[in-house]
């Protein structure tokens, strides 16, 4: 291991060392508890920042996350039992929905939006294409009760849970007693979510010199810099701000994106800057997927943003590309596709 | 500054001395043993007057018919003061209970107090901004107990459903979920009610007492702000109708009854 990743990883194992510390101190029950699991640390690609979310007080042991995994592919968290969170967000996709514009919910409904990418979710602030959601910890209560995902009640799904001597098993293994509540629920899916860490890619391998560009990626690397990064920031490929990127509003969906959030006019179709890691495996693309292969993202950026009054100021004269520059662009971000992590058993169901 | 030094030393004085202070004050609202004495704050939901009947059909100030099949609101950092001595007893403001006047256990709050003279109550009507931004919680701030926003994070801080024939929705229902905690869509308020004349919390070391108040639901369409149902039948997010009807709800209590036992 690097020198930054390590001194990164003691940096968190301290955090949460601390947290440790202090819950021992405050919840002696819970404290015993922790000394009998078994710590996980949460390793920071190199180059990475810290991440926004710290695990203060949630600390990582391999019993939370066991059930977090397997909270997250239980489709008792759904009301008809077939849609676990794994539905919308698999694996072989970097936990994006494979091939799917708008996820599919409950009853033959089609959600709103594309279903995101699931990794470095530790390093988000917010959640959502409309960021509506302030704290990674109670993301999942927003897909369980929509009426076009889950369609859960909390209630119901907890008495689901209760109701099953393995799971009480493994609640009592994570935290120490059986009792079955939402936010211990909710601390082991953050747990699962959080340590799905993607900096493997050719592109982080390069950036470390254990690999190199060819020169089509590094043309394509060189065009990105220049074009793309100020929103899609490296390292993590978004600066996780709401833009409008020029999309024409579907006039079925009516999806005004922040808007809806913030009840500001000038949040108007802005969504988040999603991130390029992984692109490759998360098409079809934008927040509703209308968008089939990266080449008609990039048309779109070229040729097809729609002005509106908050439309991006960055794009108000589009993002003029010709198409050897769309074919190096391409090149270039197929770099991000990280299979280390696409391929990763920790994160895969357990058969 | 003749005397920076001594100024900057002072400073740090008062500051750790404010610190300690703090830190005892916690301390005693913890445990407050010596002399405790038993409080109960009981609410109860009015209408016209008279104890709400769920399902009954009232009408507001603008004669439109309405009835209540849910009645809810969040409320922490109490409050027990004496205003003569300023003697202040302050509740942890992380305590934050749900009151539910349908349900005789969640329709009041038992407080272990130290037993002295009190002749006032605060309380902020609504969940802190904290924690509608620190993730997963449990207790009464459970995103299991219906007072929660999936979608956009916040709580639900007083909630109030029914069903009104002049609400133009589905089933005529009405549904006013209160919430939002950020600048201006910040629905906390501050409640401080005084007694009825002559009427003072006089608690004796294990003795009890209780201060009955009333929650009037008619002010919810109706103090500040006129809320015609017939215009607004809903209130689902943060923003400016949900403001105005905290400004009216936060006129709907009043201290009716003050026992010593």
């Amino acid at each position: 291991m690097n020198k930054i990743a390590t001194r990164s990883t003691l940096i968190i194992l301290f955090v949460t060392a601390t947290a440790s510390m202090i819950m021992n101190a405050c919840k002696k029950t819970d404290g015993d508890q922790l000394q009998r699991t078994s710590p996980l640390s949460f390793t920071i690609p190199k180059g990475f920042p810290p991440p926004f979310y710290q695990f203060t007080n949630n600390p990582l042991t391999q019993e939370r996350f066991d059930l977090g995994k397997k909270l997250f592919y239980d489709g008792r968290l759904s009301k008809d039992g077939n849609f676990p969170c794994a539905s919308c967000h698999q694996q072989s996709a970097a936990f994006a929905t494979f091939d799917h514009d708008l996820s599919h919910g409950f009853n033959n409904q089609f959600t709103t939006r594309n279903a995101p990418g699931l990794f470095n979710m530790a390093w988000h602030k917010e959640l959502h294409w409309d960021g509506g959601i302030n704290h990674i910890e109670v993301q999942p209560l927003a897909p369980i009760t929509a009426a076009n995902e889950m369609a859960e009640d909390i209630n119901s799904v907890i008495s689901k849970l209760q109701a099953d001597p393995k799971y009480r098993r493994m609640f009592k293994l994570a935290y120490g007693d059986e009792t079955i509540n939402s936010q211990r629920m909710l601390l082991s899916i953050t747990q699962f979510v959080s340590l799905m860490v993607s900096g493997d890619s050719k592109y982080d391998k390069m950036k470390a010199g254990k690999a190199t560009f060819n020169v089509y990626e590094e043309s394509g690397y060189k065009l990105f810099q220049a074009k793309c990064a100020s929103c899609h920031q490296e390292p993590l490929f978004t600066d996780f701000t709401y833009r409008n990127n020029g999309l024409k509003m579907n006039a079925f969906l009516k999806d005004f994106g922040r808007m809806r959030i913030t009840n500001q006019k000038e949040d108007s179709l802005k969504f988040k800057v999603p991130s390029l890691r992984n692109i490759f495996q998360t098409f079809p693309y934008a927040h509703d997927g209308r968008f089939n292969s990266i080449n008609q993202v990039l048309d779109h950026y070229s040729t097809g943003i729609q002005d509106s009054p908050s439309l991006d100021p960055l794009l108000k004269n589009k993002i003029p590309l010709n198409a050897t520059e769309k074919f190096y662009l391409v090149q270039f971000l197929a770099t991000l596709t990280d299979s280390t992590f696409i391929n990763d058993k920790r994160f895969a169901e357990q058969q | 500054m003749r005397y920076p030094l001594h100024n900057n030393s002072c400073m740090v004085f008062i500051a750790w001395y404010c610190l300690l202070l703090s830190c005892q004050k916690d301390a005693s609202a913890d445990k407050p043993e010596q002399g405790a004495a038993n409080l109960q704050v009981h609410l109860k939901a009015i209408v016209d007057g008279q104890p709400l009947i769920f399902g009954k059909i009232y009408k507001n100030a603008f004669g439109e018919d309405f009835s209540v099949k849910t009645f809810k609101f969040y409320l922490h950092g109490i409050e027990l003061i004496n205003s003569q001595t300023n003697n202040t007893y302050r509740v942890d403001k992380s305590n934050h209970f749900l009151i539910n006047t349908a349900d005789s256990s969640a329709s009041y709050i038992q407080l272990s107090i130290p037993s002295s003279v009190y002749d006032r109550i605060t309380f902020i009507l609504g969940v802190d901004s904290i924690s509608n931004v620190s993730g997963a919680q449990t207790g009464t701030l459970d995103p299991a107990k219906g007072m929660f926003w999936t979608w956009s994070t916040g709580y639900i801080m007083a909630k109030l459903e029914g069903n009104s024939p002049v609400a133009a929705t589905p089933d005529h229902v009405i549904e006013y979920h209160i919430g939002g905690f950020k600048g201006t869509e910040n629905v906390l308020r501050k409640i401080s009610l005084t007694f009825p004349s002559l009427q003072k919390v006089d608690l004796k070391p294990g003795s009890q007492s209780m201060i009955n108040i009333n929650a009037n639901i008619n002010t919810w369409f109706n103090h500040t702000h006129p809320i015609r149902i017939s215009q607004n039948p809903v209130s689902m997010n943060p923003g400016n109708l949900a403001t105005r009807i905290a400004d009216n709800y936060s006129n709907m209590f009043t201290v009716v009854e003050i026992v010593n036992e």
